[in-house]
């Protein structure tokens, strides 16, 4: 294979000026643990891609933080799972986007994996995304012809593997608004072992108990469509009633999964994915509704 | 072709590279420094773990190039010129946390920076979740546990010298 031009910019303006070739605009790479076990099958499998310019981001200055800015935090581009695993001043309604971070792939890979790059790949499986939809986060893309944009994430990831990225956009970063003092987050995933596999199927919320009720829910299944989904209906199933978890957990019926479509594949049959999402859907808001107040994570 | 200039187990080091060379071919194929396994080709099985500036990462999953201007320790790198070895590498050896050997270095590496990076010290559960992105086909893991839990006594200052495996049941 033709050795492929690496660039490593550390200005924003320096990576958007590489991205304006048209033609044949660079692959970016963050963490690389999607790209390079990705480049690794097509080479095991005899169909190699063919190479291409690479704009390496871990040198750009302004993407590496986790910063409050008052109506929202900005998670930057270059953050890693290892430094939202351990950004423990976080308020709790990112703890289920924190225990998702625990989750992924092991030590060294949240290590380098980045946040970002979890969303950019847009796998169905990808955990950052459920997370992610239960606290209605936007990402922030830019161009060096357009300036900066904002997308609400469900209309940043258009299906399996496809966002809404220009071949001339880098994501800068996404976007969390601020939620209620009350607010409470959780993520649980089921798969064939604790880490290191593709999510089964995977649940996140953020809710919020005020005054004894769920004053407002936020729930988001994972692995069990193309793209991971907000679940409204059993959002509405729960809001408004008293914060018991049995009844909470009881609240929520299949037919409030509506918008999933599992598929059938060498991990779970689709009625497993669908069954297995219920059972984790009411397990993570009886745990949220808890009084207690126990973090939910898996 | 591009340069790289890193340093690895204290030594630098300025390599002409291909961009798509990984950091392992480099540590293993033009540094020769062979004891950085790689096990698989999906980055899920942790043989090739080394340390960059301190941090365990996986070094199939870099490119050489990404590590220029970088502190790298490989497993050639633990033990003292006089071969003291590291004590991480004493415990696996008391605590025969090991069978065929093809998982040790990056177990070994993986542990480092899991018990430097926990100095209130881990439980036998925490040691087993650290270790997660490492994988065993020989030994169950138990062993490693336990040498891992004897490790970092040491490394802490906690003991002066590791306890017996015996005395460990
Ligand atoms: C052993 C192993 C275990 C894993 N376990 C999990 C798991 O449990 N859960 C899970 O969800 N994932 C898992 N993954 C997948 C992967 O680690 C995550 O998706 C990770 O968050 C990807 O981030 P990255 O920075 O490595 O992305 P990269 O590989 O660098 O990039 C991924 C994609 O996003 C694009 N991209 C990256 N950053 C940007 C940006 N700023 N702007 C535009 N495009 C961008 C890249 O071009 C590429 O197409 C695992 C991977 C491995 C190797
Ligand atoms: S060789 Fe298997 S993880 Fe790197
Ligand atoms: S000792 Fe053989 S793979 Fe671990």
């Amino acid at each position: 294979m033709a050795a492929a031009p690496y660039h490593r910019p550390e200005t924003l303006e320096a990576a958007l000026a590489l991205l304006q070739d048209g033609a044949a605009p660079p692959i970016i790479l963050a963490g690389g643990t999607d790209l390079y076990p990705a480049q690794a099958a097509a080479e095991a499998w005899m169909c190699p891609a063919p190479a291409r310019r690479v704009l390496d981001i871990s040198a750009l200055s302004g993407l590496d933080g986790i910063e409050d800015r008052g109506e929202h935090h900005r998670i930057g581009a270059r953050v890693t799972w290892a430094a939202l695993r351990d950004a423990t001043h976080l308020p709790a309604a990112f703890d289920g986007l924190r225990a998702a971070a625990r989750q992924v792939g092991g030590a060294q890979v949240q290590n380098r994996a980045t946040v970002l790059g979890n969303l950019c790949n847009a796998s169905p499986a990808a955990d950052g995304v459920p997370p992610l939809l239960a606290l209605g986060a936007e990402v922030e893309l830019a161009s060096a012809a357009r300036g900066t944009r904002r997308l609400p994430l469900a209309a940043f990831i258009l299906g399996n593997r496809r966002t809404a990225l220009a071949p001339d956009e880098l994501a800068l970063a996404v976007l969390v608004p601020r939620h209620g003092p009350g607010a409470r987050g959780g993520f649980l995933k089921l798969g064939a072992r604790s880490h290191l596999v593709i999510s089964i199927a995977m649940v996140a919320g953020v809710i919020e108990v005020a005054a004894g009720r769920v004053a407002a829910a936020r729930l988001a299944a994972g692995a069990c469509s193309a793209v991971a989904q907000r679940l409204l209906a059993a959002e509405a199933a729960i809001v408004g009633r008293a914060a018991d978890p049995p009844a909470l957990a009881a609240a929520i019926l299949p037919r409030h999964l509506g918008p999933l479509s599992p598929i059938d594949d060498v991990r779970a049959t689709a009625a497993y994915r669908r069954e297995a999402a219920l059972v984790l859907l009411r397990r993570l808001v009886a745990g949220l509704a808890a009084p207690d107040r126990a973090r939910v994570a898996a | 072709m591009p340069q790289v200039t890193l340093s690895v187990n204290g030594k630098s080091h300025t390599v002409e590279v291909e961009g798509r060379t990984l950091l392992v071919e480099l540590l293993r194929e033009r540094l020769r420094l062979t004891g950085t396994h790689v096990g698989c080709d999906t980055s899920q099985c942790g043989a090739c773990v080394v340390h960059i500036d301190g941090e365990s990462v996986k070094s199939c999953t870099i490119l050489a190039l990404q590590a220029d201007g970088t502190q790298v320790t490989t497993i050639e790198g633990l033990a003292k010129p006089d071969g003291t070895l590291h004590p991480m590498q004493e415990a696996f050896r008391e605590y025969h946390a090991l069978q065929c050997g093809f998982c040790t270095p990056g177990m070994v590496m993986a542990a480092i920076d899991l018990v430097q990076k926990h100095p209130a010290g881990l439980s036998e559960k925490e040691i087993r979740e650290g270790l997660e992105g490492n994988l065993c086909r020989c030994t169950g893991y138990h062993n490693i546990v336990k040498a891992i839990a004897a490790a970092q006594d040491v490394m802490h200052g906690r003991r002066s010298e590791l306890a017996r495996a015996e005395a460990a049941e």
